[in-house]
């Protein structure tokens, strides 16, 4: 396993080795956690489960995570950390989300989201002094939240005056912010003019030790239905003064920075919780093999059966489309606006609902908080929270809805199609460009490598004929998409548009989810790993997809809902995990 | 496609500020429901309740009628109907479809 200075110590060599450091770095996390079944075990299901009971963030999972240096995954390679790739950053923190979302938001992912915008816009300085501070183990946390105003933050009323000799005095308040009493830095989301519009608010970076203590206080925690243990609190300030140089980019460019920003955490975030994801399925297998009922075992019941192989090919689904949401960060930077808000909307909505039906084999055991299967009904209350932070789903379709008309307009059935590495998991990619990426796109790579690929797809077999048939059908419904998308009136292309608007936009991510399955699909044909190579998968993926979307819909040959039962109960026995990698697990 | 009602003598070459004023003031009035009257063209949109969605459809329908590529920022940094039509009149010029 490379440790991160040798990886520091030859950047050169970094393209190569990228998927070795990348699958050695993932089970480093995974293996660092134990057995998660271990009652011994100070950060196995069974403590991590007392430390939910008591409000608190597991101290022994934390001390786990700095003793893998995972703040470093955060920083890219260039300031000393070991971040390459947005895809490998969701893979190594897909293993602490197997384990706990507390962890994984409360030490991890907050961090990671204040740090963007300074990896974004920061100057040389902010940029080494951050990774300096995340390498040595602090906390960044970011705070745009104001309760009274939502997810429409240029309505944001926390203010940086602008004092004498150049600084700024804040004054305000700042509400369910994560990490707020405790992070050593802190972005702030700051209204720096009085006038309305987007161009009133600036980023802030802050030291905390730097802030007189007179000036500021940290408001009481808030107790939530999950992530329990988080540090969910907010911040005051009395007209505190800080320097000039807290500036992230310019005055006046914060909202802008905003949605660059959001769109790499947009992207990314989502598929970290397929880890629950696979954490909950693996449980409810588990419950399924193990138990005893109407003299069979539970996952000989038709029913059950069906409904785990479900949640599987749902953890597919988010896979592909996180996969392809944040590779287009890297390869198609201009149209990720799109992408990242389709992928933040929909990921949490299948997880939550795959979650749902999971409940519903695990029956009463769902119920119960501790035990063998206590984790399940954990993983279920803390999930939500990815649909709820950062970003609300409807601020997401919001993000899309403008965007529609000029997609179906310029976009749709016109455009190139997205480059085959869009969807190879185990391909190397450039840095991310943080200053490539833009407000708005009128291109559409993935939808087009859908279109383009319904001429290509083999129809030698039963399962890929039923395969080729759903593409067709999803290529039919992006036409009915462009004619509804050039339909939209202008009331229902802003903010308070139409639930019909909210509506195409939710096909709209659907249709990009069915493109993602299809491109993994049609990548893995031939290669190494058979299951995902084979059409079974990726038919019975857009069979769901299309029934999402309404469709009626032919039986699918009843060897798709074997292959995917087999390789359910294969990655159970093996403890591979139930996404793109396959990757070892230790229990 | 029912969305633009083209105006053709407005997307035709001879665009003027005043012309622009007119076509955007009429735009915005359409998306924030109101009569073109009510909006004064010095005053930040904003103010009327344009949002940052509606802002960006607006740059679609720029792009549209007018075949001019805008950066959505355009809306922020000319946040008035006046200044928003002084810049795409100084875009067009550039762009030679004056």
């Amino acid at each position: 396993m490379l440790s991160e200075a040798t990886a520091a110590d030859r950047p050169g060599t970094a393209l190569l080795d990228q998927e070795a450091d990348a699958s050695a770095r993932a089970a480093e996390i995974e293996f660092g956690f134990g057995d998660p079944y271990d009652p011994d075990n100070p950060v196995g299901n069974a403590r991590l489960l007392e430390a939910d009971e008591a409000a608190e963030i597991s101290a022994a999972g934390e001390r786990v995570l700095d003793e893998l240096k995972l703040n470093a995954d955060f920083v890219p390679r260039e300031f000393g950390g070991r971040l390459d790739r947005l895809d490998t950053l969701v893979r190594v923190m897909r293993q602490v989300f197997r384990r706990d979302v507390t962890l994984g938001l409360g030490y991890g992912a907050t961090s990671f989201m204040a740090a963007v915008n300074v990896w974004t816009a920061g100057s040389e300085q902010q940029k080494r002094e951050l990774a300096e501070l995340l390498l040595a183990g602090g906390k960044a946390s970011v705070a745009y939240h104001e309760l009274a105003h939502g997810n429409d933050f240029v309505r944001n009323e926390f203010e940086a005056k602008p004092a004498d000799g150049g600084g700024f005095l804040l004054d305000g308040g700042k509400q369910v912010i994560n990490n707020a009493d405790r992070a050593e830095a802190l972005a702030l989301f700051s209204r720096t003019s009085a006038a309305p519009g987007s161009r009133s608010h600036s980023v802030l970076l802050l030291r905390r030790d730097q802030l007189d203590p007179q000036r500021f206080k940290t408001l009481p925690r808030y107790t939530a239905v999950g992530v329990r243990g988080c540090h969910l609190s907010g911040l005051e300030f009395d007209d505190c003064p800080v320097p000039g140089s807290a500036l992230v980019g310019e005055l006046g460019q914060g909202v802008e920075l905003a949605l660059r920003s959001f769109q790499i955490t947009r992207s990314a975030v989502p598929g970290m919780a397929i880890g629950t994801g696979d954490a909950s399925l693996r449980t409810a297998v588990r419950f399924a093999v193990g138990r005893q009922l109407y003299r069979r075992s539970v996952m000989e019941i038709p029913h059950a059966k069906a409904t785990l192989s479900a949640a599987f090919l749902d953890l597919l689904i988010c896979d592909s489309m996180s996969l392809a949401g944040t590779r287009a960060v890297h390869l198609l930077p201009e149209e990720t606006s799109v992408y990242a808000s389709a992928v933040k909307y929909l990921v949490p909505k299948i997880l939550s609902e795959a979650m749902y039906e999971l409940s519903i084999v695990l029956g009463a055991r769902f119920y119960v908080r501790d035990g063998e299967f206590g984790i399940f009904q954990k993983h279920v209350r803390d999930l939500p929270v990815l649909s709820l932070g950062h970003a609300g789903s409807a601020a997401c379709q919001a993000t899309i809805i403008p965007q529609l008309s000029r997609l179906a307009k310029r976009a749709w059935f016109a455009g190139e199609p997205a480059p085959a590495e869009l969807f190879q998991p185990r391909a190397a990619l450039g840095p991310v460009p943080f200053d490539r990426l833009t407000l708005a796109s009128g291109r559409d790579g993935l939808s087009a490598s859908l279109i383009a690929a319904v001429d290509e797809l083999p129809s030698g077999s039963p399962v890929e004929r039923a395969l080729h048939g759903f593409a067709l059908r999803m290529m039919d419904e992006l036409r009915q998409m462009q004619e509804e998308a050039l339909d939209l009136s202008p009331q229902d292309r802003t903010a308070l548009a139409s639930p019909a608007s909210f509506a195409l936009a939710d096909r709209y991510t659907v249709l990009l989810a069915a493109a993602s399955v299809l491109g993994v699909w049609r990548e893995a044909r031939g290669g190494a790993d058979e299951f995902l190579a084979d059409p079974s998968w990726a038919a019975t993926a857009l069979y769901r997809l299309a029934r999402r979307l309404g469709q009626k819909l032919p039986d699918l040959p009843d060897s798709c809902a074997e292959r995917v039962h087999e390789e359910v109960l294969r990655r159970f026995r093996e403890h591979r995990s139930y996404d793109l990698y396959d990757s070892p697990l230790c229990a | 496609m029912s969305i633009e009602t083209h105006d053709l003598s407005s997307a035709s070459a001879g665009h003027t500020v005043e012309s622009l004023t007119t076509w955007l003031v009429d735009r915005v009035a359409i998306y924030l429901q109101r009569d073109p009257a009510e909006i004064d063209p010095s005053e930040p949109l904003a103010e009327y309740g344009m949002d940052s969605v509606a802002a960006l459809s607006l740059c679609g329908d720029v792009e549209e009628d007018f075949d001019l590529v805008l950066e959505p920022t355009v809306a922020w940094d000319y946040p008035t109907a006046a200044a928003l039509a002084e810049h795409l009149a100084g875009e067009l010029k550039a762009a030679g479809k004056s």
